[in-house]
């Protein structure tokens, strides 16, 4: 067990160490000139030059990219070219809306799809299945920040029970940053609680055709426990495996939805890096939501043992 | 083939999706040369004009034709999917079918990459790619069509590895044929029905993708009309004129629900015990 963890680990690691070579590459090899993407063509020659010097880019590659995973593991990201300030205090200031923002959608895909699913399953073949199914299908083809936009249009807009953007931030009115966190989190979880629902369901048919739910049924176990006790349990690993998988995605939606409601996360700083070509925060933030992303499926790994004591090594 | 067409004629799944993805072609062939309105006419003193019988959708801030931006807009769609799902199906099938043939360290390679693409979205490739080289619709469909890459090699890889295990295969090698003869004779022809399902599921992703990027100002970039960025334009005026925030999302919601849906259907009609990995 501790070594088919300690494998998976290794592989995080080693994907870890890919992402920070490609992010590298494609952000300060591939342009050229760093410096020049940051101050644009009409750059003049000396603050071209003080940039270079401040950015290091007069160093050979490799003690550049070994300088920056150093600062990574130690969390000096070094300073914003835009704000001036820290990258790494930009992202803490962020991370405070971002992962509730995550958390709560994740809570919302996993509340609504897993009963969806198991309901869909129990009705296998019946009206109530098909439109479960049907949900799912259209759910995962709707674009979240659409989504987004109508739950604003529709309850913010028409109806004003939640605001239509921004975030009075925690310190200031805890109770209204929640609010304004569940329309966001809620277009977040539409296309996840599609996929998860479909999982779910096909898991539980698997499962319900396993010989000891017959014989639970045989016993004359209540269908409910059947249901719960005996087929979720066991169909919960492909479940468990596939809401680790949304968690990343989760991540990279948040990009488009924080823009959508205005609100002040990780995902809204990568989009005003973009415009100010801040390339110091952008790298940064890309390999560190990676290693989140990893992290997230390093967790899943051991959720799976804890639920299955026999775990497959080659995943 | 003809079993096929009897067969799908009963596949209400498939009949619905493939109507969807052929009007939107269709809608997107019109436009090229009749579109109801000039779409990218400027005329201000007829802003947030509210549907009627000559701007049958209204009209947008600028006093443009919704419809004729959205009859324009499918083909930036549709342009951005078919290249990008083209660039991941040309590299990506090639490489999956290599490290098929060859194992290995190769096909260590393939795998790590498809661990790689799981834990970086597409939505951050792009970003990365978008913020070096400036924003365009070219860069948008070069970042998701890199994206697509390992999503094919992976397909065609699971598909070939059984193909290589098969009998007729086996008696191929026995004759002396080389890998690549054997991959391009008996492996491709007999994986094709995959691939194209794969291909019309990433065409849906793609769609998605570019509506997101252009959303966020990443992707084609105006004058040319994009879904995604008339959603963003729309959001200003969601009090004035809410129809603008809704039937742009109306085109890609119906756009890529044909494409899945014609996705699936194919899946059950040319092979119904193939399962595929949906990667988003």
């Amino acid at each position: 067990m501790l070594d088919f963890l300690l494998r998976r680990l290794a592989a995080a690691l080693l994907t870890l160490a890919l992402a920070s070579i490609v992010v590298f590459l494609v952000l300060e090899v591939l342009p050229g000139d760093p410096a020049l993407v940051m101050l644009g063509t009409e750059a003049r020659p000396d603050t071209l030059a003080a940039l270079h010097a401040k950015l290091g880019l007069d160093r050979p590659l490799l003690e550049r990219y070994v300088s920056w995973v150093g600062g990574l593991l130690s969390f000096d990201l070094g300073n914003s070219y835009a704000y001036g300030t820290p990258v790494s205090k930009l992202i803490l200031d962020r991370v405070v809306v971002t992962l509730p923002l995550g958390a709560l959608a994740l809570s919302f895909s996993a509340c609504v799809a897993i009963p969806l699913g198991v309901f869909a399953a129990s009705r296998r073949g019946r009206m109530s299945d098909w439109l479960v199914m049907g949900f799912g299908q259209v759910g995962i083809s709707i674009p979240n920040f659409w989504f987004g936009i109508l739950l604003a249009l529709f309850l913010a807009v028409t109806l004003k029970l939640f605001p239509a953007g921004g975030f009075p931030g925690w310190g200031t009115d805890p109770l209204g940053s929640l609010h304004a966190l569940i329309l966001p989190a809620l277009s977040l979880s539409l296309p996840e609680i599609a996929i998860l629902s479909r999982v779910t369901r096909s898991s539980m048919l698997d499962t319900l055709r396993e010989d000891y739910v017959r014989t639970a049924r045989a016993k004359g176990v209540a269908e409910r426990d059947v249901l719960m006790r005996h087929a979720l349990r066991n169909a919960l690993i492909p479940i468990v495996t596939i809401a680790g998988l949304i968690a990343g995605f989760l991540l990279a939606g948040a990009i488009i939805v924080e823009t959508v409601f205005y609100l002040p996360g990780v995902g809204k700083l990568v989009f005003d890096s973009i415009s100010n070509r801040d390339l110091i925060v952008i790298k940064n933030v890309v390999i560190l939501l990676t290693a989140l992303v990893l992290l997230v499926n390093l967790l899943v790994d051991m959720v799976y043992v804890i639920l299955d004591p026999r775990p497959k090594v080659s995943v | 083939m003809s079993a096929f067409w009897s067969r799908a004629q009963r596949h209400v799944g498939f009949l619905i999706g493939a109507t969807l993805v052929l009007l939107v072609a269709l809608m997107a062939l019109v436009s090229l040369f009749w579109t109801p309105h000039p779409y990218d006419d400027l005329r201000m003193a007829l802003k947030l004009k509210p549907p009627d019988g000559t701007w049958l959708l209204g009209t947008d801030h600028r006093g443009r034709d919704v419809l004729s931006r959205i009859m324009v807009g499918a083909q930036t769609s549709i342009t951005v999917g078919l290249i990008a799902v083209s660039i991941g199906m040309a590299l990506g099938v090639g490489l999956g079918a290599w490290a098929a043939a060859r194992r290995g360290w190769l096909d260590e390679v393939v795998s790590r990459l498809n661990d790689l693409v799981f834990a970086f979205p597409a939505v951050l490739m792009a970003i990365l790619i978008t913020s070096v080289f400036g924003a365009s619709a070219t860069n948008a469909i070069l970042a998701i069509g890199i994206f697509n890459i390992p999503v094919f090699a992976r397909v065609t890889r699971g598909a070939a590895l059984m193909m290589w295990g098969r009998d007729f295969v086996r008696a191929a090698s026995a004759l002396g044929l080389g890998p690549l003869t054997i991959t391009v004779r008996h492996v491709l022809p007999n994986i094709a029905s995959v691939l194209l399902v794969q291909a019309t599921i990433q065409f849906a992703t793609a769609i998605l993708a570019e509506a997101g990027l252009s959303y966020l100002g990443l992707g084609a970039q105006p004058p040319v009309p994009s879904w995604g960025r008339m959603l963003y334009d729309a959001q200003t005026y969601l009090y004035d004129a809410p129809g603008l925030a809704i039937y742009p999302g109306l085109a890609i919601a119906l756009t890529v629900l044909g494409l899945n849906m014609m996705g699936d259907g194919l899946r059950d009609l040319l092979d119904p015990r193939l399962r595929l990995m949906r990667v988003g």
